[in-house]
């Protein structure tokens, strides 16, 4: 069930599904998606706790918040706020990023780290791209680098209420706000992965071009102990494109 | 009425190439640029703007970046040039765009330069820039007007500060001693221009006391006049018509038929300069929520709007569609004169045409006729029509 909470001040919607251990999900770029079938895979053997980011939504984004070192904070204010111990920290792409910047800080809530086709450092030359660049591009070009199977990933906009569509618009709006330059990272970001502390893994689609599993690899270089695993069939959102598969590799690793 | 002549120095040897490519900005390789043909036509271009000074027209330059539509990558640079080249003609910059400027207090130093050579000709256009403009300046376009009026607020107060150093620890530009040398000719600053297509843009030059620009739809221009107009009233403020700018393209010859002939020609420009890829048209930021949910259920496409509101398919218009938008005023002097005088009498009256004089397509010869023509036989009429009022407002009044 979704509900508003205020943490730092900011009044923040959070889905709560299923029981049992904690398990903190931080949305993709698309949005939390409450409809779609990820978080009842997750709540079937977690306390799943879905915010979605300011901005996205009917999450509030006040003027003060810019940055994802700002998520950072304000995801670890929430998960003192809810008191959560022994938690499993879960992002997916852009909320792969928050992830790792709330982990580099501190991970003490939590005892796991699955980060899902994270963008958020930079790998390669200063002259090659290590994440798609996903606005300068058509929408069919997007679909067709993210998913293994572009039809799964078509929005289908009829029905939306004008609410629903604002919520879209203003998801878009957000994710520019904190992604649009240094184009979806942080250049100070890679440097500190080394403080992630708690057994990480990385999930990855082996279709994914908009960051591939190549740079998946970088990742599992600079956090210690940090393994990789490939999902076949599946594109950037593996939460998303193989709910079933991305459900188990996570309970899984958190047993 | 006072009117500018302005030319965006189009690179058009490149437009077909544009077009098959489905986009003449942003993506466009500059391999499509033939340097040595640049370099004739701008060279060109500045005579043009020259021909102004002595026909008794003033001078606006705008720029834009990655585009075969517009070679001026930068305004100071080109006014400094035709500062030098003329001697009456006011200068008008529309403008920078502050939003995309990384350095508002370059913008600032730039600006009240320009003014001091000019002998206080400069009028300084503050602008949003275009959303195409985006990707080449790879500026946020979230959160872009909050930037914008940080710019804004900050060259205000750089070219009107004389009593030494000030600090600026601002959202977005921190300074710790701004102290622009030379200061402005015309004190505290050179007249201010914004542009816009909207009424919330009307709303907010209104508030600012700035002049408003719009261009090629009439019926785009008269809301927004409006709502200028409304604004300023609740503030306790009179709006008259040097507050209000229209772009039009202007073709006018000895007969009609040598007018529209021009009018065609130069309307190319409206043809094509709309063509970008699709993804540089609308980044996320850029429009607002509500525009956006417009856009989204199907509305909202297409700027050049004829009387009654409608989308006019830019491509492919004749030059009477149009004619039929207020996008084109062409013909005889007389047939000119009607047709400006039609619309200011429709939009409540503005000050400044901004005179679309050279789409890419007019030659040299038929551009200089055609400024010639203008300066002529309409300018003195349009002078008589909203004549200037005698003092100048500036931003700080």
């Amino acid at each position: 069930m979704a509900g508003m909470m205020t943490v730092a001040g900011v009044d923040l919607e959070v889905e709560e599904r299923g029981v049992g251990r904690p398990l903190l999900f931080l949305h993709a770029g698309e949005g939390l998606g409450v409809e779609r079938p990820w978080l009842d895979r997750l709540a079937a053997r977690f306390r799943v706790i879905a915010p979605s980011h300011p901005g996205f939504g009917r999450s509030a984004l006040p003027d003060w918040i810019g940055t994802t070192d700002d998520l950072a904070y304000l995801y670890l204010d929430l998960v003192a706020k809810l008191g959560l111990k022994d938690a499993v920290l879960v992002g997916a792409s852009f909320g792969g990023w928050i992830a790792a910047e709330m982990a580099v800080r501190n991970t003490a809530a939590f005892s796991k780290v699955v980060l899902a086709a994270p963008l958020g450092i930079k790998v390669g030359p200063r002259d090659v791209r290590d994440i798609a660049d996903m606005h300068s591009m058509t929408r069919e070009a997007y679909l067709d680098l993210a998913w293994a199977d572009p039809s799964k990933g078509h929005l289908d906009l009829t029905g939306y209420s004008d609410a629903d569509l604002q919520a879209l618009v203003r998801g878009r709006e957000a994710l520019t706000l904190y992604g649009w330059k240094p184009y979806m990272h942080n250049p100070r970001l890679k440097p500190w992965l080394h403080r992630i502390d708690k057994p990480t893994l990385l999930l990855w689609g082996n279709r994914d071009r908009i960051v591939t599993p190549a740079y998946g690899e970088a990742w599992v270089r600079e956090i210690p102990g940090a393994r990789i695993e490939v999902i076949p069939q599946c594109g950037h959102y593996p939460a998303w494109e193989q709910p079933d598969a991305f459900a188990a590799k996570i309970a899984a690793f958190a047993a | 009425m006072r009117v500018w002549y302005f030319s965006e120095m189009a690179y058009h040897p490149a437009w077909d190439e544009g077009l098959k490519r489905g986009s003449l900005r942003v993506v466009l390789p500059n391999s499509e640029v033939d340097p040595h043909v640049a370099h004739k036509l701008l060279n060109r271009y500045f005579d043009e703007f020259a021909a102004c000074d002595e026909a008794g027209i003033d001078i606006m330059v705008n720029e834009h970046h990655s585009t075969a539509t517009c070679m001026t990558v930068s305004v100071p640079m080109a006014l400094s040039i035709i500062a030098r080249e003329t001697k009456t003609s006011r200068l008008l910059s529309l403008g920078n765009p502050i939003a995309n400027r990384p350095d508002p207090v370059r913008v600032a130093e730039e600006m009240a330069w320009l003014d001091v050579l000019s002998g206080g000709r400069l009028e300084m256009g503050l602008v949003k820039g275009a959303p195409y403009e985006i990707h080449p300046a790879n500026t946020n376009p979230a959160r872009l007007m909050r930037r914008y009026w940080e710019a804004h607020d900050l060259i205000i107060k750089a070219m009107s500060t004389t009593t030494g150093p000030f600090n600026w620890e601002g959202e977005y530009f921190q300074y710790r001693n701004v102290n622009i040398w030379p200061r402005p000719l015309q004190q505290p600053t050179p007249p201010v221009w914004m542009t816009g297509l909207s009424v919330e843009s009307g709303i907010m030059a209104a508030e600012k006391g700035h002049v408003i620009g719009t261009l090629l739809s009439g019926s785009v221009a008269g809301p927004m006049f409006d709502a200028y107009r409304k604004r300023a009233k609740e503030l306790g403020r009179t709006a008259g018509p040097d507050r209000f700018a229209y772009a039009a393209c202007v073709g006018v010859g000895a007969t009609r038929a040598e007018g529209l002939r021009r009018a065609d020609l130069i309307a190319d420009y409206v043809r094509t300069a709309p063509v970008v890829a699709e993804p540089f048209t609308n980044p996320p930021g850029y429009n607002s929520v509500n525009a956006n949910v417009g856009m989204l259920k199907g509305g909202g496409k297409g700027f050049v709007r004829d009387r009654n509101g409608n989308p006019v398919e830019h491509r492919t218009a004749t030059v009477q569609q149009f004619m039929d938008a207020d996008t084109v005023f062409a013909g005889t002097p007389d047939d000119v004169y009607d047709q400006i005088k039609s619309l200011n009498d429709r939009v409540g009256g503005f000050g400044h045409l901004l005179f679309f004089g050279q789409g890419g397509h007019l030659d040299h010869k038929d551009t200089l006729e055609n400024i010639r023509l203008f300066g002529k036989e309409v300018m003195p009429r349009l002078r008589e029509l909203n004549p200037e009022p005698t003092a100048r407002r500036t931003a700080a009044e």
